[in-house]
């Protein structure tokens, strides 16, 4: 983890448009932000992909950033890149559906998309969870950021945020007993 | 990796001030430990130098475009200016001034053909001149018995004088 003084040197080199503070930037959260988003696509493409776009729209966005968490407000856009992700994956998949029923009336057998990765318990279990519990689990747990960060993040009140990850890891904790 | 981090919050009097449970406090520790005890796969260094290659290419591409964008507000800067250059300029050429005569009658009058038409004084003037023109003409031709050539000369000379009194004012 980078030390605010860092942090702030290496922002500011971000805004100058310095390739080199970019890396340092990209070597201090993309493991964590990989785990964020592999953690709700359960797939290593997607997360790739994912990874990529975040990184190259924060060097349109970098000049936004006025201070404040600066892990708040990189989480801030990977959340928006994965709910656009999500949207995007829905209108295909109705696409899809909707081509299906017009030309493939029989039922075919179509290759998940981790069939050839190795998909742990964890992801199996999360993948019970609705996606905005399992994002606001995995923005906390990633973001490292303050609850009272996550519920502006997400505009809703503190206490609303609190109750939601808590019933969210009671329940993970459940089924990962039951496993 | 720890879920609270550099913002570490006291949970316990978060979830009892807010949601009145030491229960909570405890399930959220246990997840938290299954999801440390589980990490997430790392991305690959392949990846990394790509998203880096590409933000590099980025950056170039902004930096151009930056250039770009700035010479050509250079170039319309200098060509407003050249705009307000060419209206000032034309503002500051100074009419000539009109002809004194412009004073003295009206301008239609002054640029009529048909003098006789424009007005009581126009005609009366009209007859002066022609007046003029038959005395000289009689001088010249010694009608009134003195020396013609001489005392037209003499004439030349008087209105000479009259008309170029007349022009200073």
């Amino acid at each position: 983890m980078a030390k605010n003084d860092d942090l702030a040197r290496i922002i500011s080199g971000c805004k100058s448009g310095n390739a080199e503070s970019f890396s340092e930037l990209v070597d201090i959260y993309s493991s964590r932000l990989y785990g964020y988003f592999y953690r709700l696509t359960g797939n290593r493409e997607s997360s790739d992909d994912l990874l990529s776009e975040l990184f190259v729209k924060l060097v349109g966005k970098i000049r936004s950033f006025k201070g404040g968490s600066f892990e708040g407000w990189l989480f801030k856009i990977a959340s928006n890149i994965f709910y656009d992700y999500l949207r995007d994956k829905q209108q295909q998949k109705k696409l899809f559906d909707a081509q299906k029923n017009l030309f493939e009336p029989e039922e075919v057998t179509y290759a998940k998309e981790s069939d050839d990765e190795r998909i742990d318990e964890l992801q199996t279990q999360l993948g019970k969870l609705d996606t905005d519990t399992r994002e606001l689990i995995m923005l906390r747990f990633y973001s490292q950021a303050s609850f009272k960060e996550i519920a502006a993040m997400r505009s809703e009140p503190i206490g609303t945020t609190l109750s939601k990850l808590h019933r969210g890891l009671k329940k993970l904790q459940k089924l990962m007993e039951q496993k | 990796m720890t879920m609270n981090g550099e913002t570490e919050e006291n949970l316990k009097d978060l979830f009892e001030k807010l949601l009145n449970s030491e229960q909570a406090v405890e399930d959220i520790e246990k997840g938290e430990r299954i999801l440390r005890e589980s990490a997430a796969p790392e991305p690959d260094d392949e990846l990394i130098a790509d998203i880096k290659a590409e933000i590099t290419a980025s950056l170039l591409h902004k930096k151009e475009n930056a250039f770009v964008y700035k010479a050509a507000a250079i170039a319309a800067g200098f060509i407003i200016l050249a705009i307000i250059s060419v209206k000032l300029f034309e503002t500051k050429i100074v009419q000539p001034p009109k002809p004194a005569s412009n004073l003295i009658m009206p301008k239609a009058v002054w640029e009529s053909e048909r003098l006789a038409d424009d007005g009581a004084d126009s005609a009366a003037l009209v007859d002066e001149v022609k007046q003029i023109e038959s005395d000289l003409l009689a001088m010249q031709f010694g009608e009134n018995g003195s020396n013609g050539y001489e005392t037209v000369t003499e004439m030349e000379t008087e209105l000479t004088e009259i008309n170029s009194d007349f022009w200073k004012g």
